[in-house]
């Protein structure tokens, strides 16, 4: 077989864009119009399970904002501690019920989610487990609340500062406990300690007051009401909803601002983190990895479709089997360690500088456009390079093995024996069919690209979607998580969507027109 | 029938030993495969090859084997030596000891040998033997240890990691491909009641027992495994008599009617879901709601998430398989359909599977030491993504870039040979 050079042909570009624009009927469009519909209950699914998740994460949002110890201090202080918690509870709609509707059992109070305090919302929630009447456990906890109050805003003077902060040791111990065998004891000491100073008199009437619930509670016990199961339909009033959705009005002006827009309307919440809105965020580190992978893909495509045809022409030569096995070791390295090493041996001044190690840069887009163009690209070199030359190897792989498909076919050796010039039988007739394996390539490649640019923005420190959501992961930021991987999710059914368009403009006997 | 069987035996040598012939022909391959199985070894004896107390030691006139008596405490059978509980192994006054060929654990900690030192660098030790030949890290730990340690890792976390995905993906597949959207029929009141008796039977196992499982499992793993148990038989227990009940329902005509459970429809749906979000990106926000990662947690994730293309390949090969003469047969005889896709139909699906387990598993290894160069990877133990990352804070230690990173390549990319070996061996358009 003889050798081709690797080279454009003339005529290809316009027979090309006669067939795109044939291409481009109605029925591909319809079609295109069917797959975006088909992606509404897909993302719909994947909001649902990424949302799921992330309310399922440990620890209170609210409690990680506002960065607290529950429980301290004075009366007035904590008071209003405990109120701004409860309001940034509210705010970030953390007392509603998660999703529409909830299996649950008849003892459960959907008024447990509104209790602030986390430690509390645990300890209610063991007494419903083991008493299992709503009403009487709400009563005893307000008892026990009052008498926290009571004890707080006690004076204190030399008879009763040592009885004081017993009582307080005690009342706090009361609030995180369920098991009737410690606090019964409890009860008493609280009974005791209030009767052993003067000038506890309202202390001792709470004290008396939360005993008396208590012993309420227990007698009153319905515990067969846990072994009614319950579906709790609890309506468009949920978080998932809020943050899908809103509370905000769809038509017309909201008078109030402070109420969400939802996810689809482009609202995505604020950062616990940053307190930043998720927005703001997002679109900075957005079009940096859009812009990246644009690249990447182009880089990819440009070098390994030609590198792919030249080794399957000269299939068995010494050119190709080398190429071959170093693209396969290529193939197998991973990115993070050929990132370090670059960044090691590249852009240090210990060994060889001549790439920045990481970074876009400090230009802007007023220093010039070329001089940020310029910069830009600088600081892109690397990470580019990097990006791309693992699934580069694969792409040339996979572009050969598919040129020597085709290559084995019938029609290819009657254009051989036509006569044709092997220029012409590479080009004219093996190329377009050999484009379509890698073509379907695109649609696992992207979402590879996406999740890749986690590691690469890591090395790199680029600050686009992947170091954010690997930042918000290090901080537990579940709006950014949460927003991040909605927008991964979205951005890979994008490619698969070019992905089957790519298919239909190169392979004609594809047609999404219906028989 | 004992002719049948023999020509089944037969049959069944003829293609294993046609891919065995293939793969041998495959240098490359094979060589693999040697590698693996050196890594595999290193692996099993990685506390006999690396670690801190001695292999054999004569102590006050007794000869002990300390590594075996860890690796028995580790198990739970037997307990340290009085006089070596908390000692310095290095130091002690033996009379005749045999230290291993690595004489550092991974996570010890070298004092005179902190802030990284390099293999070519002069090193603190007292002699030769002590020398640190890969070096160490920022905290003086040594690199060759938690190499070797981390090669049990990293095949740990390839195989059983590819193990629960295989399972998931080996089941799901075949009942997509098996089963397709039409041919698994139930009668409507078993479809719609035993989804009914699911939701009743956890609640009333699980869902009304939370506590008493929880509080179980906190006092002690024995209870909390009677716990459990109770719970399974009240599953149980539900499950069976809602079935009994459907027996009985089955006769009315309206929920007698046979209705198909549209298996591929489902499985394929919820494999569009899992692709359509990026592996790492799922990873991540699966970690960010574990509290604290360690090994069990990575492995799980690892392979919940990565069942999604061994389910589609086993899918396509059934649907070829079910079409076969064979599987016809077998339903003329009267055989039932699990019956059919478990003793007939998966097995002879299974072998192209292996492929994909030997690519899984070089995936699966190197997601694992992504997570740990990204220090999100178990926080219990050494692993070489870990020790690379070390690398990107200490611009001087080139032996934290390389040496770890050599080890994730070689790993991966034997891995990645075989599963071209198998492909090519059990490609049957070669079979000429």
């Amino acid at each position: 077989m003889k050798p081709v050079e690797v080279k454009t042909e003339a005529g290809k570009t316009e027979a090309g864009k006669k067939f795109f624009f044939a291409s481009l009927s109605f029925p591909l469009f319809g079609y295109i119009l069917k797959r975006v519909l088909i992606f509404i209950p897909t993302l719909f699914i994947i909001s649902l399970l990424t949302f799921i998740l992330i309310s399922a994460a440990p620890g209170d949002p609210a409690e990680t904002m506002l960065n607290r110890t529950s429980g301290e201090g004075q009366a007035a202080n904590r008071l209003a501690t405990e109120r701004s918690y409860v309001d940034l509870r509210h705010k970030l709609g953390l007392d509603l019920p998660i999703f529409y509707f909830a299996p649950t059992n008849l003892a459960v109070s959907d008024t447990l989610l509104r209790i602030p305090i986390k430690n509390h919302r645990e300890m209610l929630d063991r007494l419903t487990y083991q008493y299992g009447n709503w009403a009487q456990i709400e009563n005893y906890y307000h008892q026990l609340k009052a008498l926290d109050i009571a004890v707080i805003s006690t004076k204190k003077d030399s008879t009763n500062a040592d009885t004081l902060i017993e009582l307080r040791n005690t009342v706090a111990k009361i609030f995180i406990h369920h098991e009737d065998n410690v606090l019964s004891p409890l009860l008493a000491d609280l009974k005791t300690q209030s009767n052993s100073a003067a000038n506890l008199t309202e202390v001792k009437a709470h004290a008396e007051a939360t005993e008396e619930a208590y012993i309420k509670m227990k007698s009153d016990a319905t515990p067969w009401k846990r072994y009614v199961p319950l579906v709790q339909w609890s309506g468009t009033h949920n978080q998932y909803h809020r943050w899908l959705f809103g509370e905000a009005k769809w038509f017309g002006t909201e008078t109030d601002p402070t109420l969400g827009k939802g996810f689809i309307r482009g609202d995505y919440g604020i950062s616990f983190f940053t307190k930043r809105p998720v927005k703001s965020v997002i679109w900075d580190g957005l079009w940096i990895t859009m812009l990246i992978s644009f690249l990447v893909i182009i880089i990819e495509y440009l070098i390994s479709i030609p590198l792919g045809i030249s080794l399957a022409v000269r299939k068995g030569s010494a050119y190709d089997s080398s190429v071959t096995v170093g693209l396969f070791l290529t193939y197998s390295l991973p990115v993070f360690w050929i990132g370090t090493m670059a960044i090691f041996f590249l852009c240090s001044p210990d060994y060889i500088e001549i790439f920045p190690p990481f970074g876009l840069g400090d230009a802007t887009w007023d220093d010039g456009f070329f001089y940020k163009l310029g910069d830009l690209a600088y600081h892109l070199s690397l990470p580019l390079i990097i990006a791309s030359y693992a699934s580069f190897a694969y792409l040339s792989r996979q572009m050969r093995g598919s040129m020597l498909t085709v290559l084995g076919q019938d029609y290819i050796r009657t254009a051989r024996a036509k006569g044709l010039p092997e220029n012409k039988v590479i080009w004219k007739h093996a190329f377009r069919n050999s484009l379509l394996p890698i073509i379907t390539i695109f649609a696992s490649f992207f979402p590879a690209l996406i999740g890749g640019s986690i590691i690469l923005e890591f090395l790199f420190t680029i600050p686009g979607l992947g170091q954010i959501t690997y930042a918000a992961v290090i901080q537990k930021d579940y709006p950014m998580i949460l927003t991040n991987t909605m927008f991964a999710a979205i951005l890979t059914l994008v490619g698969y969507l070019i992905s089957d368009i790519l298919y239909a403009v190169v392979d004609p006997r594809i047609s999404y027109s219906k028989k | 029938m004992a002719e049948a069987t023999k020509i089944k035996a037969k049959n069944e040598q003829g293609y294993w030993a046609f891919v065995n012939k293939q793969f041998r022909k495959k240098k490359t391959a094979v060589f693999s495969l040697y590698i693996v199985i050196v890594l595999a070894i290193v692996a099993v004896f990685a506390p006999f090859l690396a670690n801190e107390k001695p292999l054999v030691c004569k102590y006050k006139g007794e000869t002990f084997f300390p590594v075996l008596k860890d690796i028995a405490v580790g198990f739970g059978i037997g307990q340290f030596q009085p006089q070596f509980q908390n000692v310095d192994w290095k130091n002690l006054p033996y009379e005749m000891v045999v230290f291993a060929p690595v004489p550092y654990l991974p996570m010890n900690q070298d004092d005179k040998c902190i802030h990284s030192v390099g293999p070519f660098d002069t090193q603190d030790v007292p002699s030769a033997r002590w020398k640190h030949w890969f070096g160490t890290d920022e905290l003086g730990r040594d690199v060759l240890s938690g190499m070797i340690h981390g090669t049990k890792i990293a095949m740990t976390v390839g195989i059983v990691s590819m193990l629960i995905a295989s399972i998931i993906g080996i089941l799901l597949g075949s009942l997509a491909g098996f089963y397709g959207d039409e041919n698994f029929q139930v009668s409507r009141v078993r479809l719609w009641g035993n989804l009914l008796f699911l939701f009743f039977a956890f609640f009333y196992s699980f869902g009304a027992r939370s506590y008493d499982i929880t509080d179980a499992l906190g006092r002690g793993l024995g209870e909390g495994f009677i716990q459990l148990g109770i719970s399974i038989l009240i599953f149980t227990a539900v499950m069976v008599a809602g079935n009994l009940l459907v027996i009985v329902l089955k006769k009315i005509p309206f929920l007698g009617k046979q209705v198909a459970v549209p298996f591929d429809l489902i499985i394929m749906r919820v494999i569009e879901v899992l692709n359509s979000i990026p592996t790492l990106f799922l990873i991540l926000l699966i970690i960010s709601i574990v509290r604290k990662p360690n090994l069990y947690v990575i492995m799980g994730i690892i392979g919940l998430t990565g069942w999604t293309g061994i389910a589609r390949f086993i899918r396509a090969e059934l649907l070829k398989v079910r079409n076969l003469e064979y599987i016809e047969a077998a339903n003329s005889l009267g055989f039932s359909n699990a019956h059919i896709l478990f003793r007939h139909a998966i097995p002879n699906a299974l072998s192209p599977v292996l492929i994909s387990i030997a690519f899984g598993i070089a995936g699966a290894i190197l997601t694992e030491s992504t997570l740990s160069f990204l220090g999100l990877g178990p926080a219990d133990t050494v692993t070489w993504g870990q020790l690379l990352s070390y690398a990107r804070q200490i611009p001087q230690a080139w032996w934290l870039a390389i040496f770890p990173g050599f080890a994730i390549f070689i790993t991966v990319t034997t891995f990645n040979l075989i599963g071209d070996g198998l492909t090519d061996a059990m490609d049957p358009r070669l079979k000429q």
